[in-house]
């Protein structure tokens, strides 16, 4: 917290005196607000998670961008309900996030272990692309999992 | 006097603020022309993410200062998270109100 102001105040250390302690409490309260305890992401795997995240965010950006412009607009969308591997609300929810932020999938709806996505091509490995996404999530906070079963689009 | 460095970077800042717009445009343009809810947040949670992480990343250039690049990074992350999180939440609610999602076929 101490860290993200001091990038806001732009290397301030003067506004320290204000932003370390607003920061703390911010911590503080925040902590004691989360209802479970709050999962340990793991450097290397936030490494591995970030240079996965740019990689697809720009063939997200490109793939609907082309799909927007050209005349004949190809698409073929349909929710899918995908069966949920991860453990924990947090994972989760990074999971249900990420996956609306990259190429063709958009997060509907979290299910009690089910989540719910709007896929907008059909065509293509989604279920197996979706799979790639958790495993990358898992890896974040340190949790394996066992190969997705897959499933039809 | 500009030097060739400063002009090499300018040429990049403008070359990457030319291509979020651009991204920024074909989200727009998605949310005109698809068919329905679903799609149109496709539209804008992809081409906006791009979109405004090429723009930070002009801006960073034209910065040249690793603190105030930082900050950029900070700002496309808070605004992905809050984007991704009103996509979600949107897309929840036409699930809810049972809107049936588009499909191929159905006139536009």
């Amino acid at each position: 917290m101490t860290a993200i102001w001091w990038a806001i105040s732009e290397g301030d250390t003067a506004a320290l005196a204000v932003g370390a302690p607003a920061a703390l409490a911010a911590a503080l309260i925040s902590l004691a607000l989360h209802p479970d305890p709050l999962p340990v992401v793991r450097p290397l795997g936030l490494l591995r998670f970030a240079g996965f995240f740019l990689v697809h965010s720009v063939r997200g950006g490109i793939d609907v961008a082309l799909r927007a412009l050209k005349p004949s607009m190809p698409i073929d969308p349909r929710i899918i309900t995908y069966d949920l591997r991860l453990p924990g609300n947090t994972a989760r929810v990074v999971f249900t996030n990420t996956l609306s932020l990259l190429p063709g999938t958009l997060s509907a709806k979290l299910g009690r272990d089910t989540l719910e996505v709007h896929v907008l091509d059909c065509a293509g490995e989604v279920t197996a692309e979706i799979a790639r996404v958790e495993d990358r999530v898992a890896d974040l906070f340190g949790v394996r999992l066992a190969p997705h079963a897959g499933g039809a689009c | 006097m500009m030097s060739t460095l400063d002009t090499l970077t300018a040429g990049i800042e403008y070359a990457l603020y030319a291509a979020g717009a651009f991204f920024f445009l074909a989200g727009s343009v998605g949310l005109v022309r698809f068919p329905d809810v679903y799609t149109r947040l496709h539209a804008l949670t992809k081409a906006d993410n791009l979109g405004l992480g090429l723009v930070c990343l002009g801006l960073a250039v034209r910065a040249g200062s690793p603190v105030v690049a930082l900050k950029l990074l900070l700002i496309w992350l808070l605004v992905l998270g809050a984007g991704a999180t009103a996509c979600y939440l949107v897309a929840e609610a036409a699930r809810a109100a049972e809107v049936a999602p588009w499909t191929r076929g159905e006139r536009r």
